[in-house]
Parts: C-alpha cells; sequence; structure tokens
C-alpha cells in the first residue's frame, strides 16, 4: 500500500521546504518511489532544493488545476539532481512561480476534490511507495485534505512561543480529522538546548512522538544553499536525523 | 472561525478525503468507456441524450452527498415517478382502497403490455404502465392543475428541490402515446379508473416529463431510505406507514420485466426509467441514484445496473446478504480503517 506523508507547519521559516526534500531524497536512496507534491502555491519554493529551474518545468500543478495536463504530465524526475544514482525513484509536481499563474489561483481558487483525485492518478501513474505533501503554512482547504488524507502528518516546529501554540492549535484539528499518525519534528534548535530534555517537553505538551530535531547551524545552513543535503554529506549527523525520522515512516501502523 | 464552521469545513473535507468518493470515482473510470446499451428513441426528446453521460450519485442516511460524473444533468425522470406517486395514492386512499385498483403481482410482461388481471381487471401492479395510469387516476385535487401541483410537491419533499415539467417532452408524450390512451381506455371499460380519462393520462405523461437529476434521485432514495424522511432537510416526504409497500413493489417489480434477475443478482428496491435514471435504496442505509441514457434490451441503464451491482456486491447491501462484505460500508464513509490507496 502506498503511504501519503504530509509536511506541515503552523508559520513560514520552519525550513519545511528543506526538511520535505532531505526526507524524500532518504526514502528514495532506499530504493522506494517517491514523489513530492509542492501544494504551497502561494509562495512555491521546493524545486529550488532539487535545482528545478522554472523553464525546465513548464507543466506545473497548476496546469492540472486548470485541467489544462494530466498530473503525471507536471512530474519530473528529480532523482539526478538530488544525487540519487538510480533513476526514476524520485519526483516533483512543482507549482508554477509565475506571478500571472499565482494569481490566478489566489483569485479564482480551485476545487479541492481536483487535488485529491490528481493525487490519487499520481501515486497510480507513477507507482509510487511513498507521496509527500509540501503545505502552505498556516491553515486552509489544502492543509485539512492534506491532513485528513495523510498515512502520516509532520508538523514542523520550532522551539519558540509562537510556533508552539500554533502547532497547537494544528493538532487539535489533526485530531478532530481523525489524523493516522502524527509526528512532530523540531528544527533550527539551538545547539546549547538539552535536545533530550526538549524531546521529553514537547512530547508531554503535544502527546505526540518527536521524530527528530534538527539543530540550527550555520555550517549546515552553508551546506544546504545548494541541492539536498542527505546525499551530500550522508555521514552528517543532520542525515543521520533524517535517516531516523524515515524509520518513523517505514514502520508498520 | 466557530466551532460549527469548523464541523462543517471538517465535514466537506472528509467527504471529499473519503474512501467511499474514491471508490466511487473508480466505478464511475471502469464503466465509463462501457459502450453498451442504446439510447431510447421512441420520442425525439429521448433521442438527443448523450451516450456518454454518466452520473452516480450516493446520499447517505446521515445526509451525506456523495457524487461523480453528470450528477447535476437534468434529464426525464419516466417510469422512476411510478413509485413515487403510487406512495402519494396510498397517502390519499390508504392501502386497502389502492389495492382494490392496482394489484402489486410481477408480471414479467413488458412494461407496457396491454394486460389486466383477468379475475378482478386490476392492473398487475403500479409499475407497468397501466398500473400507473391507474394510481395516477387516484391522485386527488379538484383540477388537472391542482393534481399536478400536489405530485411536484410531493416531490419536492423528496428531493428537497422545485422540479420542472419538460413541456417539450410531455406534448411529445401526449402525441404519440396511443398505446398508454389505449390501456386507459380498457381500464375504463372495466370501471378501473374514473372516467377523467384524459386529465389523467395528461397527468400521467407530465409525471414522466419531470425533469430530475442523480443527486434528485439518490435523495429520494435516501429518503424511502431513511423511513420517509429527507435525510438533509429533515422533511417528511412519505407517511412512514407506507414506506414499506413502495418499497416493496419497488423490489418486486421495479426493473420492468428484469426485476427478478435483478433482485437475485442485486437485492435492492430500484426503480429505473427509459429516459437513464436508476433509483436504489439500502433501507436504513443510503440512496443510489445513477444516470445514464444508453438502456440495455429491457430497458435499463446498462452503466447503472452495473453500478448498483458493484455496489451491493462489495459493501454486501443485498438485502438478503448475511455474509461479511469486503468493504465495511461505516469504514470506507468515514474513512476510519479503510485505506483505498
Amino acid at each position: 500500500m502506498p503511504k501519503v506523508v504530509s509536511i506541515h507547519s503552523y508559520r513560514g521559516g520552519t525550513g519545511k521546504s528543506n526538511f520535505t526534500a532531505n526526507l524524500a531524497t532518504t526514502l528514495a536512496m532506499q530504493g522506494h518511489r517517491v514523489g513530492v507534491v509542492d501544494t504551497d502555491v502561494p509562495s512555491p519554493g521546493i524545486h529550488n532544493i532539487f535545482s528545478l529551474e522554472p523553464e525546465q518545468a513548464p507543466v506545473t500543478l497548476n496546469s492540472y488545476l486548470w485541467g489544462e495536463a494530466a498530473i503525471e504530465e507536471a512530474a519530473y524526475d528529480v532523482g539526478g539532481a538530488a544525487g540519487i544514482a538510480a533513476a526514476g525513484r524520485l519526483f516533483l509536481v512543482p507549482s508554477s512561480v509565475k506571478a500571472d499563474d499565482i494569481a490566478r489561483v489566489l483569485k479564482d481558487g480551485y476545487d479541492v476534490k481536483l487535488l485529491n483525485d490528481g493525487f490519487r492518478k499520481l501515486v497510480k501513474a507513477l507507482e509510487l511507495d511513498y507521496l509527500f505533501i509540501d503545505t502552505h503554512p498556516g491553515l486552509s482547504k489544502e492543509t485539512f485534505l492534506s491532513i485528513a488524507i495523510s498515512h502520516v502528518l509532520i508538523l514542523i516546529l520550532r522551539p519558540d512561543k509562537q510556533d508552539y501554540q500554533g502547532t497547537a492549535v494544528t493538532i487539535d484539528i489533526a485530531r478532530q480529522l481523525n489524523v493516522r499518525k502524527m509526528l512532530l519534528a523540531i528544527n533550527k534548535a539551538y545547539s546549547s538546548l538539552n535536545f533530550d530534555v526538549l524531546k521529553q517537553k514537547v512530547e508531554e505538551t503535544y502527546g505526540a512522538p518527536v521524530a527528530g530535531i534538527f539543530p540550527l547551524s550555520e555550517e549546515v545552513v552553508q551546506l544546504a544553499s545548494e541541492g539536498v543535503f542527505c546525499t551530500k554529506f550522508p555521514d552528517h549527523p543532520v542525515s543521520q536525523e533524517f535517516s531516523k525520522v524515515a524509520a518513523h515512516i517505514t514502520a508498520e501502523g | 472561525m466557530s466551532k460549527g464552521d469548523f464541523s462543517a469545513l471538517a465535514s466537506s473535507i472528509q467527504a471529499v478525503a473519503s474512501p467511499f468518493r474514491q471508490y466511487l470515482n473508480d466505478l464511475h473510470e471502469r464503466y465509463q468507456g462501457a459502450l453498451d446499451g442504446a439510447v431510447a428513441d421512441y420520442i425525439p426528446e429521448l433521442a438527443l441524450a448523450d451516450p456518454n453521460w454518466f452520473g452516480i450519485c450516493v446520499v447517505t442516511k446521515g445526509g451525506q452527498v456523495f457524487e461523480v460524473g453528470d450528477c447535476d444533468k437534468l434529464f426525464t425522470i419516466q417510469s422512476i415517478s411510478k413509485a413515487f406517486v403510487y406512495g402519494l395514492a396510498l397517502e390519499d386512499h390508504g392501502r386497502d382502497y389502492v389495492n382494490s385498483k392496482v394489484s402489486v403481482e410481477p408480471t414479467g410482461e413488458a412494461f407496457n403490455a396491454i394486460v389486466l388481471d383477468e379475475a378482478t381487471n386490476r392492473p398487475y401492479n403500479p409499475m407497468v404502465n397501466a398500473g400507473a395510469i391507474a394510481t395516477a387516476d387516484l391522485i386527488k385535487g379538484d383540477s388537472a392543475t391542482e393534481r399536478l401541483k400536489r405530485m411536484l410537491a410531493m416531490f419536492k419533499r423528496y428531493t428537497g428541490r422545485d422540479l420542472d415539467v419538460n413541456v417539450p417532452v410531455f406534448l411529445s408524450e401526449k402525441a404519440t402515446g396511443y398505446r398508454n390512451r389505449a390501456i386507459a381506455y380498457l381500464m375504463l371499460n372495466f370501471g378501473m379508473v374514473t372516467d377523467r380519462v384524459d386529465e389523467t393520462l395528461d397527468l400521467y405523461f407530465q409525471q414522466c416529463s419531470i425533469m430530475v437529476n442523480a443527486k434528485d434521485l439518490a435523495m429520494m432514495a435516501a429518503t424511502l431510505a431513511n423511513g420517509g424522511i429527507n435525510p438533509v432537510t429533515g422533511e417528511r416526504a412519505l407517511d412512514e406507514h407506507y414506506v414499506q409497500d413502495v418499497i416493496s413493489v419497488m423490489l418486486t417489480c421495479g426493473m420492468y420485466d428484469y426485476s427478478g434477475e435483478w433482485v437475485y443478482r442485486v437485492g435492492l428496491p430500484a426503480k429505473s426509467g427509459v429516459g437513464g435514471g436508476i433509483t436504489a435504496l439500502a433501507p436504513g442505509k443510503l440512496g443510489i441514484g445513477t444516470f445514464s441514457p444508453p438502456l440495455d434490451a429491457k430497458g435499463n441503464s446498462y452503466r447503472g445496473i452495473k453500478v448498483c451491482e458493484d455496489l451491493s456486491r462489495d459493501f454486501g447491501l443485498h438485502l438478503f446478504n448475511v455474509a461479511k462484505a469486503s468493504h465495511d460500508l461505516d469504514d470506507w464513509l468515514t474513512g476510519s480503517g479503510a485505506d483505498s490507496w
């Protein structure tokens, strides 16, 4: 059975797209067939991490939502760019970065049913083992949908008060939508913090497991400026942490 | 966002994400390409239907609505009206009187057969044309207009929206309805209908020319499945004592001379019409409305039958099913437990 994994954060700037790209790549490296859909239609970004230039990707998620293309036509093999040797393992469906396209989606909206049908068609057409949904920060219809259809919901938060509150709201909604499995990931944690204490505290606060803690590190930011970190530096502790999160996702149940 | 707003949004998202909706999508995809059957052409208006039109709608007892394909496309209700008008006649006169005018025996004859029960001169059942015309004769009202208005008001209680008669179809049915006229006069000869024959025939042609869509048919079936109360509006459409009368004749006589095999294979009370519609229900559970104009040799919608067969089998909806179904309806509706990926 394919698994749908939604990555969400209440606020922007949590490093959601970077996290999604690395986690998806980690699973693809393990031999799984992985798709990533950028549903952050108002502010697309994950294509940058996979070095997919807008000129190389004329067909986008927008084209599908407007009935101009099948969703699989908007899927690009980004495995090579991510540093995976084997082809046909990692696909990205980007959103359009053209100002007109973004404006059109914001103005006219789209049928959320279509998005749901698109996810399913993509999983079938590309025979995916895992589908990652990168969402727009905050709460919206798309967020609700991605939460409702996910096998695993990963909430990314930074250890500060604003994120704590927002995450609490999201968790409440996710529980009401009968989310099947929820994981927390803490990003940009100060290295001075005791990670074990932090993990315990966050788990107690939300009643959900923390699957990984990622430090705020200048070194990582510099190294990760281009390409996917975990394939470039597979032995780095951050890459190991992604493997730990991946193990939570591949685990049964 | 108030709590109410949130639940409304959450419930609409859950309906979108529901594995059951995905099941219906797959069903639609499976049969969209099926090209068997032919569009009815006995009147020109029906022949204009596009054979590709195809809608499936399911309304649950709890009022959840699932739609796939052409569910808003309007078409004429045709014979499906017969079951519901029978309910109105029962309310107007009670069971005994209605029974004295129309029997409830399946015929095995075609829907337009000119045949009456030899011992009592009653038409065999309210689902064949003879029985439907005798039933329309029973609808109370001081004038043709009032009788039609009462019928339309009754349909509105089932569908939750105003319905209209398609006048060109009505006139076309009226202009070419020689056989139905013959049936009506034969029944007048035996004293089984009153002498307002032309008015009743007009009413009958009008009831067949009411415009509905697949969603209406699902809502009507769901209303019967819900004991006569529309699950969305909460309005009562039929006295609860007569619900079992209506669905019994649907079960035994609803699918023309395919009714026996229908009960065996599908086991759901249903009524089909030559416009391409089928309304079917799983009592206490849900209503199904399908629309696809191509008809099989018995006059039932080809794709509609396929859809009902699959739904009945996969969710164990057959009335007499005692085996565990491959799909648990509640799980598939709520998404808990069922994984449609």
